[in-house]
């Protein structure tokens, strides 16, 4: 593919980075990974912060809804965590052990390294989101 | 020789995987139902009690002043006071006598599992498909496929109950007063030089080793078969012998260093399970070590120890996948790339 030429999002390929066997690396731009894990971050607080005064408003206590969505976030974030170190500890033996059986699956260490920076993101945000909306119910309430 | 860079970009790994697992542990414990001061203050007691109770463990603090709190305890090991396991026990304290307990029993499964397993495999794949291979072969689908709460009450039934050779539970003969200097009992007999007592306690330990060993060489053995078939099949170990070297020495010499790399991975995966399995194989023989601690804590809502064993079990896991790691290195230095 030629330089400039327009890829399905509509960005030129110039800024992207080619392999040195001549294939064309897919990974995103820094900009780019700066907004998708904005964006996860954003959409965790949002979701922490809809559902604080949801459980609040099924008759939970303040206190009660923070620490239950809290824990929530925590949790998706100490998976992505755990899921991020698996990658990196074994995603390049999973890659080769791929290879060595035959196998056709597109996973890869760096996707799977960037997926679960992108969930852990979510789950930072949904705590984030989850201790601001509990100061706002908390000083409505 | 293994670059040093190498050993601590892997033990800087090691951060992430144990924050991850406290992080993981906290929540699932603020997600559980039960209140920790209730547990504390017993069933009976006064709410005015238990107020004083949550203040004095911290709980009414915001959640992330909590969460904030239990990862700075959690890196200097400080786990809090057990609930009510041994109540106002440092968990420290308690998992500094129960660890070597369960990793003196797991280190003894996996040694049996090493032990035997590498030299069966081997075997198996020198004389494939000879009778012995068969026999290996179904000898480990059945150790794989048996589990400890089966194998165990059945070696418990067989050796101790009808040809009375192995003591059925314990750690060791009740006439034996030890005092601990490590915890790990044959080793300290040793130290002691109560060699009758070092009798008891290996006598006391054979079985619940061998239903880990059991498990462990299965696995070991099927890789090692495997692997060493693979090997012996390349073209480096056909030149070998076409120069004129015996079979014996060119397998031992050039394929069983390369025919261990997957067998060392599995070995590194088998010490988690090792671990896990032990919560049953302590159920199966009485013996009181970190798997029976973790499942009696679950059961009363005693959250520091839940806590620092899970954070125990995690560290050590990712110790030893370390150690395998730097193993694997060793054995193919390309790795390190």
């Amino acid at each position: 593919m030629h330089s400039g030429e327009s890829t399905d999002s509509g960005r030129p390929h110039s800024d992207r980075a080619t392999g040195g066997d001549g294939t064309r690396d897919d990974s995103p731009t820094p900009r780019e990974r700066v907004r998708q894990l904005g964006r996860a971050l954003l959409l965790g607080a949002v979701l922490a912060g809809i559902a604080v005064p949801v459980v609040v408003l099924s008759g939970e206590t303040v206190r009660f809804a923070s620490e239950k969505v809290f824990a929530v976030g925590a949790l998706v974030f100490g998976f992505s965590l755990l899921g991020w170190s698996g990658s990196v500890f074994a995603g390049r033996g999973m890659e080769n052990f791929q290879r060595y059986i035959g196998g056709r699956s597109d996973w890869s260490e760096a996707d799977s390294r960037r997926a679960m920076t992108v969930l852990g993101s979510v789950g930072v945000g949904g705590m984030m989101g989850a201790s601001l909306a509990t100061w706002v119910v908390g000083s409505v309430v | 020789m293994i670059s040093k860079r190498f050993v601590i970009k892997r033990l800087l790994l090691l951060v992430p995987v144990l924050f991850g697992v406290a992080t993981f542990v906290f929540a699932i414990l603020h997600l559980a139902p039960g209140d920790p001061a209730r547990v504390i203050a017993g069933q009976r007691a006064s709410e005015e009690f238990v107020r004083q109770v949550r203040t004095q463990l911290g709980l009414n603090d915001p959640i992330w002043v909590q969460y904030g709190r239990f990862l700075l305890e959690a890196v200097q090991l400080d786990f809090g006071d057990s609930y009510q396991i041994q109540k106002g026990t440092p968990v420290k304290q308690i998992l500094r006598f129960k660890l070597p307990v369960t990793l003196e029993m797991a280190l003894y499964g996996q040694f049996l599992g090493i032990l035997f397993g590498i030299p069966v495999g081997l075997l198996g794949a020198i004389k494939q498909d000879a009778f012995s291979d068969h026999a290996t072969r179904i000898g480990a689908l059945a150790g794989i496929s048996v589990p400890i709460y089966w194998s165990g009450p059945l070696l418990i039934l067989l050796f101790a109950q009808v040809l009375n050779w192995f003591p059925a539970s314990g750690r060791i003969a009740s006439q034996f007063d030890i005092n601990p200097i490590t915890g790990v009992i044959t080793f300290d007999t040793l130290v002691r030089g109560n060699f009758a007592a070092f009798q008891s306690a290996a006598m006391h330990l054979f079985l619940p080793a061998a239903v880990i060993g059991i498990y462990s060489m299965a696995l070991i053995s099927r890789m090692m078969r495997s692997s060493m078939l693979e090997v012996i099949r390349q073209d480096y170990m056909r030149t070998a012998r076409a120069k004129g070297q015996g079979s014996k020495i060119t397998i031992l010499k050039h394929g069983f260093r390369n025919a261990l790399i997957p067998v060392v991975t599995v070995i590194g995966i088998q010490f988690g399970t090792l671990l896990g399995g032990a919560v049953l194989t302590e159920t199966v023989f009485g013996i009181a070590g970190i798997g029976t601690l973790l499942v009696d804590a679950i059961q009363v809502g005693d959250y520091p120890v839940v806590q620092g064993t899970v954070l125990m079990f995690a560290g050590l896991f990712t110790l030893v996948n370390l150690l395998v790691d730097v193993t694997y290195s060793y054995l193919d230095p390309r790795i390190e790339q």
